[in-house]
């Protein structure tokens, strides 16, 4: 149950931003992931600032040289239902129709699943973790099969958003507006890996709120996937993930992206993978080959290291699924 | 027998006549019957459907207050001090209970041997109670909860049962950690594997796996004066009552029980719990209605579970595929109290097939967890995971067909029980009709398939061993003036149909619409007794009383009849909704019976007799399945399911085959999807809320699942002839989806539950 | 039939009256400035703005007072900020068909219609919900006579408990509003936000399949 909170809903993203200026705001957008922390006491809030009387930041248009922007409140079932997206940036749909669930996806925003918490269980549940401002990372030495395999540090998340490394396989941008005045930033760089910082899941500063997400125009030829490996088969976070950006001239890698989801506290864009496959023929053994590079260097922990073969199974097929496409 | 074990079989028996082919019982209904049989929409599917059907957690008083619950945190600690004065000042809140209200904490027994109270000194699990509040809304009671300041001695815990029989484990009670210890055997088990041309010995676990209903666990209660009304979410309202009745020390006319509704049970509501005592207490001190429903996390911390399992067996069958020997040792755990945690487990092993030389042997342990709750087929569960794999093994290793070797090891009777004949060939014929409806040959033969994607089939059978049913229950039938009727019955309806399934028998005995019968039930107030609904028990049990208020009902009838028509009684018979004269020359419609048109009303009254006891009535299952494995990711997919039961006669067809698919999916959850994670260094749940612990969803179970019966009624199991059908059907599932697993990979899956995550190195070792 | 239809319309003609209070009906609003082909609600502040001021902070101990309009019917309601639609529903209006399963957006028990679509009701907060239509399962039964859905599920038992049930039938109402011919794997996934612990999926997908064809009756 929810501790007590103020509420304020700005008519302007200017107000908005004052109004996170406050002690303790949080930002409202879909509120699922929101209400789901303060449900759980990960934090309290000492005031929401709603997004919802915002008008502009939703919907998604085309840009004059043929790209697209995406309302940072833009629910993830316009998103994975907007059929220019599907055509365009197949990667982004697809990502975004395997978010949780129908009820969730009509609720929860582009921006908002951009921003989301870890599920990790000690986040979630009674454990004074460092995330938190405690004083260690519980998975460490206890129950961390759904945790990461690269980038740790000394916090083990995994990132929990399907459309983030889509979008960092499409080279998106956001566009942020904060106390600063606004400003872009790719996709790729958004999110805050743990050794920088293990309490935020972002770059954002204080007060700064992201109103879209920018997908430059996408190449010709351009093929772009989502797969997501779950123990259930809806309503879950990956256990194996990966986004895929390809632009192929007949079976030449012209240029690609390999992008890992629920390898990393961060979506984990694999240059590894990409190098082998870059400028090459995609066929079998650059493919194994190229599955192999992505989790050369992995680390995994006590429970998870099933997600080595799986990455690289998951990879295989996947790439394979681009000569046949 | 185990105290569990009682309350699943929930039933005693009495010297009295057979309640199936005593002399002067009715005749059996017969293969033609004009409601029983059909496919009846529930009498109550309205409500259910329309949101207008009032759930205990819906009950609304006037007045009436929220209430929460503060439990240990911690595996195992003592509670030095609990501070509530902060939750007291709070303002919206009216009561907090806990140790310190010595007027409100009354003393509690997870079971006999163990002293307590409701807020106990020593939490031995997390989730144990240490206070409660009642507020004027569910927010503020958390704000309260929130107030209130515990100081704890940690403890060490053990929260692995293996880890637990080892020496030096912490001990979660004086005297070591082993809660129970049962041994059997029959015929010589080392001349069995000496006859075996092939023995095979494997260990296999299983999770534990949570009820978890969708309506959380708790109850309304309400005083007037010294009188206590609770609506409580539960299975059982009767067991409820006694229970309220003992801890509080109050006469059971004082203590009045109603459960109408309840939102899912699967034995987790069989009995009360802590919830319905601290309701109680803070609604006297409030002096208003209090509503406590635990919060869905606590739920998972502390509401029931089936207990993690680890088995062994060791088996031996000869080159033609008779069975020689099977040794089973099974390890399971009951959690803090003693609480069923090797429940059944060797029943398969004991008694589904022919075998000469058994012996098993179970350990029950304790751990620094929440006691364990019969959870749907307790035991068979998970003994079937083992038993059925070691069948699947067995025939590859004898080269024979798994469905051929079964059906070369049925047995006539019950091995374990005294040796008594089976009323039917269940297991042959629902092996048998199971197998030609899936087209299992055919399957069988079909290529695994070429690529990375690979199929297989897979099987299992099964048995229950209380799908019988039994005394007591006792039914009032009213039959009203216009011909409508009243059945008053005190068995709670949790899903299965059992109203439904009532109502049919009322109307097959009166010639009506099932619609023309009025059900009051789940009341100790206003209904007769019956044992809570589990155990497969309720039709068995209750529709032979039913059907002999009927029966008495029709009686009176008839007498009636003979006056008004001025000849003798056997000359009466009712034919459908009429009364005629054996002759055929006159004829009376219900309502045109005078004596009832001045009586109003006529009262049936039916008891269920016991069961005979020369014979085993046993319902019986098998199921088959279909699946495609992603070699490269270790996705399942279950292509299809097919459930056979013989469960006696289908009185609503219906409702058996929901309750088969529901069997078959709770099976895929078990197998596939669910399975609790008690953190190592904390001991504490980490699962606890439905994101990380996974119920199947609509994505997850099989694209078909198919229910066929084996249309038979068993007449020496009772006067309607049906036997319980709500557990076997989920006996069979998690060891036909792991042999089809198998079938398709070549990987045997000895833990559940088998997805991705644990399929995968066993695939990739495979592939070098 | 279908009640379905009838009491789906009678919630847009009153959702346009209470528009009409603000100068613009509830279709029109929605339409102005919604992207996409779904109706998408957010920015209602507009219509909001007689209750409570934008840009004015709801303090978090004083109860607020609210318009809900559910189920075609407008309530006045005094919450606190942190009180979810369901809460309120449940314990003001009295509404009970949306269950309490999980309070965290992970069951479906409380699955409501907000604007058409589907939404858990324990992870939207009453001050979000305002000017917004909301529909329930007690909104699609019209005295006696169910909706569609719920006459589907009646007849193929999509049920067991029945405490999921209401939100099964509103997901699979939002379902079927949004696309009226749906496939079985589109069913599924339609489904698939909504736990069945009795196991009763695959009724609950005939149901919904036979409902689709109701509907259209």
């Amino acid at each position: 149950m929810f501790t007590p909170f103020a509420y304020i809903q700005p008519g302007s993203v200017e107000d908005v931003v004052t109004a996170l200026g406050d002690k303790n705001a949080f930002i409202h957008a879909g509120g699922t992931d929101l209400l789901g922390c303060l449900r759980d006491d990960v934090f309290s809030a000492d005031k929401l600032v709603s997004l919802s009387g915002l008008k502009d930041i939703s919907g998604v248009s085309e840009t004059s040289d043929g790209g697209l922007v995406i309302g940072a409140l833009t629910t993830i079932t316009d998103v994975a239902e907007h059929p220019l997206i599907q055509r365009k940036y197949a990667g982004l749909a697809q990502a975004a129709a395997d978010v949780a669930s129908p009820q969730l996806r009509n609720q929860g925003t582009l921006g908002g699943n951009l921003c989301q918490k870890p599920r990790c269980w000690y986040y979630r549940g009674d454990f004074d973790c460092l995330r938190k401002g405690g004083y260690k990372c519980f998975a460490v030495n206890g129950e961390n099969e759904y945790h990461c395999i690269m980038g740790g540090a000394n916090c083990f998340i995994v990132h929990p958003s399907d459309p983030a490394p889509a979008l960092v396989a499409l080279d998106a941008e956001v566009a942020i507006v904060g106390p600063g005045g606004r400003r872009r930033l790719p996709v790729s760089e958004l999110h805050m890996p743990p050794e920088k910082d293990p309490t935020r899941e972002t770059v954002l500063q204080d007060a700064e709120v992201i109103t879209a997400i920018h997908l430059p125009p996408a190449a010709a030829g351009r093929y772009s996937s989502y797969r997501k490996i779950r123990t259930r088969r809806s309503w879950d976070f990956a256990v194996a993930g990966c986004a895929l950006a390809f632009d192929m001239e007949g079976d030449q890698v012209r240029d690609c992206r390999v992008v890992l989801a629920a390898a990393a506290p961060v979506p984990w864009r694999s240059r590894e993978a990409e190098e082998v496959l870059r400028g090459n023929t995609l066929n079998d053994g650059n493919i194994r080959a190229a599955a192999r590079a992505a989790v050369a260097d992995a680390r995994p922990m006590s429970n998870n290291a099933y997600k080595i073969p799986l990455f690289e199974g998951l990879l295989r097929e996947e790439f394979g699924k681009i000569v046949s496409a | 027998m185990t105290e569990s074990e009682q309350e699943i079989e929930g039933q005693v028996r009495y010297p009295q006549a057979p309640d199936a082919g005593a002399a002067g019982d009715p005749q059996p209904w017969g293969e033609k019957t004009r409601v029983v049989g059909s496919r009846q929409p529930r009498v109550d599917a309205f409500e259910r459907v329309s949101g207008s059907a009032i759930f205990p957690s819906d009950v609304m008083l006037p007045g009436m207050l929220h209430a929460a619950v503060l439990t240990s945190p911690h595996a195992n600690a003592r509670v030095k001090s609990v501070d509530t004065s902060k939750a007291e000042k709070l303002s919206g809140v009216y009561a907090v209970i806990s140790r310190n209200t010595e007027d409100a904490n009354p003393d509690w027994d997870y079971g006999s041997d163990y002293p307590g109270k409701l807020f106990y000194d020593h939490c031995r699990f997390e989730g144990d109670f240490v206070a409660a509040v009642a507020a004027d809304s569910s927010y503020r009671a958390h704000d309260a909860l929130r107030a209130i300041e515990v100081e704890y001695e940690t403890l060490p815990f053990v929260s692995d049962e293996l880890a637990a029989l080892e020496s030096g484990a912490p001990e979660v009670h004086d005297g070591g950690n082993e809660a129970g210890h049962q041994s059997y055997s029959r015929g010589n088990i080392e001349q069995g594997f000496a006859a075996a041309d092939v023995v095979l010995e494997e260990t296999y676990r299983s999770a534990s796996e949570m009820q978890t209903p969708l309506e959380p666990h708790g109850c309304v209660a309400r005083w007037e004066a010294d009188r206590l009304t609770v609506w409580e979410s539960t299975q059982g309202v009767f067991a409820v009552q006694s229970k309220i009745a003992e801890t509080l020390n109050m006469p059971l006319a004082r203590v009045r029980v109603i459960g109408h509704y309840v939102g899912g049970a699967f034995g987790s509501k069989l009995r009360t719990d802590k919830y319905a005592i601290a309701a109680a207490m803070l609604s006297r001190r409030s002096n208003r209605p209090v509503k406590l429903f635990m919060t869905r996390e606590q739920t998972l911390v502390s509401m029931g579970n089936r207990p993690p399992t680890t088995m062994t067996i060791k088996a031996g069958a000869k080159k033609d595929g008779t069975l020689t020997a099977i040794q089973f040792k099974g390890i399971g755990a009951s959690g803090a109290y003693k609480a069923g945690g090797t429940s059944l487990l060797d029943w398969l092993a004991k008694d589904l097939y022919q075998c000469d030389n058994v012996s098993t042997e179970l350990t029950d342990v304790y751990i620094n967890a929440q006691p364990a709750r019969p959870f749907r087929a307790p035991g068979y569960v998970q003994c079937s995971w083992a038993m059925e794999q070691m069948m699947d093994a067995l025939a590859e290793q004898l080269d024979m067909d798994p469905v051929a070797l079964r059906l070369l090891n049925i047995p006539d009777g019950t091995q374990a029980r005294g040796n008594k004949p089976y009323t039917t060939d269940g297991l042959r014929l629902c092996i048998e009709q199971g197998a030609k409806a899936f087209g299992w040959d055919q399957a069988k033969a079909a290529p695994r398939g070429n690529g990375h994607l690979q199929r297989g089939v897979g099987m299992a059978a099964a048995n229950w061993f209380v799908g019988d049913g039994g005394p007591p229950s006792t039914v009032i039938l009213r039959l009203y003036a216009d011909g409508t009727a009243n059945l008053n019955m005190g068995a709670s309806d949790i899903g299965t149909g059992t109203k439904t399934v009532m109502a049919m028998v009322v109307a097959e005995e009166f010639g009506m619409e099932p619609d023309a019968v009025q059900i009051e039930h789940a009341d100790t107030a206003t209904t007769q007794f019956a044992t809570p609904s589990g155990g497969s028990k309720t039709v068995p049990t209750e529709a032979p009383a039913v059907r002999r208020a009927c029966l008495a009902a029709k009686d009176r009838l008839m007498d009636m009849a003979a006056r008004q028509l001025g000849r003798e009684r056997d000359e009466i018979i009712f034919a459908g909704d009429r009364l005629r004269t054996a002759d055929g020359l006159e004829s009376l419609a219900i309502p045109e019976l005078d004596e009832l048109k001045k009586q109003k009303v006529v009262v049936g009254v039916g008891e269920r007799q016991p069961n005979r006891q020369d014979v085993s009535i046993t319902p019986f299952a098998a199921q088959f399945c279909e699946v495609e494995v992603n070699r490269r990711t270790g996705e399942i997919r279950l292509l299809r399911m097919l459930g056979t039961n013989e469960s006696g006669r289908v009185i609503n067809r219906l409702t058996w085959d929901g309750q088969v698919i529901g069997g078959i999916t709770m099976g895929v959850g078990y197998a596939t999807t669910e399975q609790r994670v008690l953190d190592g260094p904390t001991g504490k749940l980490c699962n606890r809320n439905w994101h990380d612990y996974k119920l199947p969803t609509a994505l997850d179970v099989p694209a078909e699942i198919i229910s066929e019966p084996i249309m038979l009624s068993d007449e020496q199991a009772n006067i309607v002839g049906a036997k319980g059908l709500g557990e076997p059907v989920t006996i069979p599932t998690g060891g036909a989806i792991a042999n089809a697993v198998y079938a398709a990979t070549g990987i045997r899956m000895r833990d559940t539950p088998i997805n991705p995550v644990t399929l995968i190195d066993p695939l990739a070792s495979q592939e070098g | 039939m279908c009640a379905s239809k009838r009491s789906q319309d009678q919630g847009r003609q009153s959702g346009a009256t209470s528009g009409d209070r603000f100068g613009f009906t509830r279709r029109e609003f929605i339409k102005s400035w919604s992207a996409g082909g779904v109706a998408l609600a957010i920015g209602h502040n507009a219509m909001a703005a007689e209750v409570k001021q934008p840009n004015e902070a709801l303090a978090g101990d004083e109860p607020v007072q609210l318009r809900l309009n559910v189920n075609g019917k407008s309530h006045a309601v005094l919450v606190e900020p942190r009180w979810t639609l369901l809460s309120v529903m449940r314990e003001q209006l009295g509404l009970t068909a949306a269950k309490i399963g999980c309070e965290r957006g992970e069951c479906g028990s409380c699955t409501v219609l907000v604007d058409d679509l589907p939404r858990y009701a324990c992870m939207v907060l009453a001050v979000e919900a305002e000017g917004h239509r909301i529909e329930t399962a007690e909104g699609l039964v019209n005295g006696d006579q169910l909706g569609a859905v719920q006459a589907s599920f009646m007849k193929e038992d999509g049920l067991q408990c029945g405490y999921c049930t209401p939100g099964q039938v509103m997901a699979a109402e939002g379902l079927l509003r949004h696309n009226p011919n749906p496939s079985f794997d589109e069913i599924r996934r339609g489904m698939s936000g909504n736990l069945c612990r009795c196991g009763a999926y695959t009724n609950i997908f005939t149901a919904v399949a036979d409902a689709a064809v109701l509907r259209k009756g």
